[in-house]
């Protein structure tokens, strides 16, 4: 029964983002880089207008209430055009976050503002680099009055420089803690680091900041659950983002083997390129089919140990693909490639940033390996 | 004529050599500039290369009687090995490196007269003029060309990637003077003042940000036809003489050696040796690169006994820019998610650029021939397979 609206969710969705790609210029990409903030909020919420930020929210919340296999063409397309705005960090990690929240008034709240492009939320979690623990943090949440203290610095937050708020994950004696943050709470610091791509990577420092209990979006194990299928659901769109970034650097490569001349001939009529573009086109299929598979899995939502490894699958072997086809992007075109002016470089950055977000290749093989292969054996 | 000049590092103990170099680069040259993510720009070198002229080491390529160091292969192999280690910038060096042993090698006395002092004191300052927009790998198809006008070589065309050109106060090109015969045959070395009317650069910005490459373009550029190094028609003969011993220098393990111990800083402070995957990958490129030293050690030796470098050189550039990536980027995955960070991060104390090694490691599979020309090289002129 809901088959085919799937078809036409789907295709609705690939000719808008298609129609916005085709309309997406780099040179607005490559303007925004390193401004701060990185997003240009009238883009933003366009791509409110178009639906795509409520793509995963719930209808009740003027989301579209749809699946992971549907936000993957949006964030895939948008990829490809190297679109700045932070879609995969709020209206999939952001969105996941909220849709399970347990405070009504305040989830209503967000959810409805996030959909419609009006509030901007950032999740704020992880402390230590490569870690992708949930419990593996530090800031504290102590009793005050009828809500928290909060104490403790947060990293690697992406989308940080627009935000309006922020989804900070404490802990408050054994158990997590979810609570919401607006930019302009007292004690809340912020700093920026930029990133390859010229977007920023956001600190979060929190100096005594009273978070009331209405602020509070969820707790105990039901929190750290919701963060976990949050993140492991944000990587594997990442691992669509990172399929729309391979695909674009190999096309334009592509034509460039076919165009550019030495030795008398097209480049790309030299075997050892042939054999080279070969390998690189098995590595952009062999993501885009792990990227399938897995998205059809989580979207069964398995339990927990299955929902970790199949996330881990996609974002390993598309950061690995996506790393290898945007550097030997470089390589093939040569000192043109190197310069600034050549986009494969924007597209090299990017795949970077996406690798190290969430788990880079390496994050996820151990973890793949912690769940699926010693677990067993020990 | 100086005191310095008297001294016979050839005949020092290569210890003693080392040690003398060592002193000296430690101690004299500029902290701020040590082991930068970039080239030297003319302003930040010129300190530098005066010290170096001072005391007569700016040239120890060159032969005694022209105002080098006149080092031996070894002896020279020792002071780029120091130079290195020190992480001495890379300075607009081409005077030093390319026209000084093109001229004392294929020019004539009035070249080396007008213009080896000028390099050595710093008064001229070169920019290679080679590849073009169209003929990169395939150099040989150059295309900007020189015509014979009364006393002056009239040039057209345009040079790109020239390094520095900005800095430059003079430029050596690579131009077509016959179009009839086989490409190679037809090409000639011009020497050109950089201030000649129909001479304009702009500069390209490369992928990590900075302006050191630019594209030089000639519209209608008169040369003395005094300026013509070699003989008419040799220039690729001169251009391919300079390249092997120049590739001993690029797979040298030293840059690679820098990029590893950025990576035991980083692997130390984040903990990483808890890591067996990564101790094994570790290990891995550990000894990858002992294995490079004991190829580059081959060479070295070959060139210490004085025998020609032939072809079978090219192997040594490929292993240590392969080398030398892979290290850059397991250094940036071993970064997690410091490895998207676009400045120097400081952890555990250490200041790390992770970002910087990447963008070093990326242009050395491309420039002085690419890794895929080197193997066209092998396979061409060492394993001889046809075609």
């Amino acid at each position: 029964m809901t088959q085919p609206d799937f078809t036409e969710h789907r295709s609705m969705l690939s000719n808008s983002v298609a129609d916005f790609a085709r309309g997406a210029d780099l040179a607005r990409v490559r303007k925004l880089r390193e401004g701060n903030p990185e997003c240009d909020r009238k883009v933003w919420t366009q791509m409110a207008e178009l639906g795509w930020l409520g793509v995963l929210a719930p209808e009740a919340s003027g989301g579209m209430g749809l699946k992971l296999g549907d936000m993957a063409i949006v964030a895939q397309g948008l990829a490809r055009a190297l679109t700045p705005e932070p879609l995969t960090a709020a209206a999939v990690l952001a969105v996941r976050v909220l849709a399970d929240s347990r405070n009504d008034v305040l989830k209503g709240m967000l959810l409805e503002g996030l959909v419609s492009g009006e509030i901007l939320p950032a999740v704020a979690w992880q402390e230590e680099a490569g870690s992708l623990d949930v419990n593996n943090i530090n800031v504290q949440a102590t009793p005050a009055g009828d809500g928290f203290r909060v104490n403790g610095s947060k990293r690697f937050i992406m989308g940080a420089t627009s935000a309006d708020g922020y989804i900070v994950s404490a802990r408050s004696g054994q158990e997590l803690v979810l609570l919401s943050v607006p930019r302009d709470t007292p004690g809340a610091t912020l700093q920026f680091d930029a990133l390859a791509d010229g977007r920023q990577s956001g600190t979060l420092t929190l100096t005594n900041v009273i978070v009331p209990k209405a602020q509070v979006l969820n707790s105990g194990a039901a929190a750290a659950e919701s963060l976990a299928r949050a993140i492991d659901h944000t990587a594997a769109i990442i691992g669509a983002e990172l399929c729309g970034i391979m695909s674009r650097s190999l096309e334009i490569t592509l034509d460039y083997l076919k165009t550019r001349v030495q030795f008398g001939k097209a480049i790309g009529s030299f075997q050892a390129l042939q054999h080279r573009a070969v390998d690189l086109y098995i590595q952009q299929e062999l993501s885009s089919a792990v990227l399938g598979e897995c998205l059809a899995i989580l979207d069964g939502e398995p339990d927990a140990k299955t929902r970790a490894a199949t996330a881990s699958r996609v974002k390993a072997r598309c950061t690995d693909a996506a790393l290898l086809i945007t550097r030997q992007s470089i390589q093939m075109h040569g000192a043109i490639g190197y310069t600034e002016d050549c986009d494969v470089g924007l597209y090299v950055k990017r795949a970077m940033v996406l690798a190290a977000w969430l788990g880079n290749g390496h994050a996820h093989r151990r973890r793949y390996a912690k769940t699926e292969i010693l677990e067993g054996a020990l | 004529m100086s005191a310095t000049a008297a001294v016979d590092y050839n005949a020092m103990d290569d210890d003693a050599f080392r040690a003398e170099a060592r002193a000296f680069f430690e101690s004299e040259y500029p902290e701020n500039l040590r082991f930068l993510p970039r080239r030297l720009t003319w302003a930040e070198s010129k300190p530098w290369w005066m010290a170096l002229s001072k005391k007569g080491w700016l040239a120890p390529n060159w032969p005694v009687e022209h105002g080098g160091m006149g080092l031996e292969p070894g002896k020279l192999i020792i002071y780029w090995e120091e130079t290195e280690r020190a992480g001495i910038g890379r300075m607009p060096d081409q005077g030093v490196t390319m026209v000084g042993p093109t001229l004392i090698r294929f020019g004539n006395e009035a070249q080396r007269a007008k213009y080896l002092p000028k390099i050595l004191s710093g008064e001229n300052v070169w920019c290679q003029g080679y590849s073009e927009p169209n003929a990169g790998s395939d150099l040989a198809s150059l295309r900007t060309e020189a015509v014979l006008d009364g006393e002056h070589y009239v040039i057209n065309g345009s040079k790109i990637w020239t390094s520095m050109a900005h800095h430059a106060t003079n430029i050596y090109v690579l131009v077509r003077t016959d179009k009839q015969v086989k490409q190679q045959r037809g090409i000639s070395f011009l020497l050109v003042d950089m201030k000649t009317p129909g001479i304009t650069f702009r500069t390209i910005r490369n992928i990590a940000g900075h302006e050191e490459f630019c594209q030089v373009f000639f519209d209608n550029v008169r040369t003395h036809k005094d300026n013509l190094v070699g003989k008419l028609n040799e220039g690729w003969t001169i251009a391919k003489g300079l390249l092997t011993f120049e590739r001993l220098n690029i797979g040298s393990p030293r840059r690679p050696l820098q990029a590893f111990e950025q990576l035991d800083t980083l692997a130390r402070a984040q903990k990483l040796f808890d890591d067996p995957g990564f101790v094994d990958r570790y290990t891995q490129l550990k000894m990858d690169l002992n294995d490079l030293g004991s190829l580059y050690q081959r060479y070295v030796d070959k060139a210490r006994r004085g025998e020609a470098l032939g072809p079978d050189i090219s192997m040594l550039k490929v292993f240590a820019m392969d080398t030398y990536q892979k290290l850059a980027e397991l250094l940036l995955e071993a970064g997690a998610e410091y490895g998207a960070y676009a400045d120097e991060i400081t952890l555990a104390d250490e200041k790390i650029d992770l970002m910087a090694q990447f963008y070093t490691s990326r242009p050395g599979t491309i420039y002085g021939g690419s890794n895929e020309i080197q193997r066209n090289i092998l396979s061409k002129y060492v394993l001889q397979l046809p075609g």
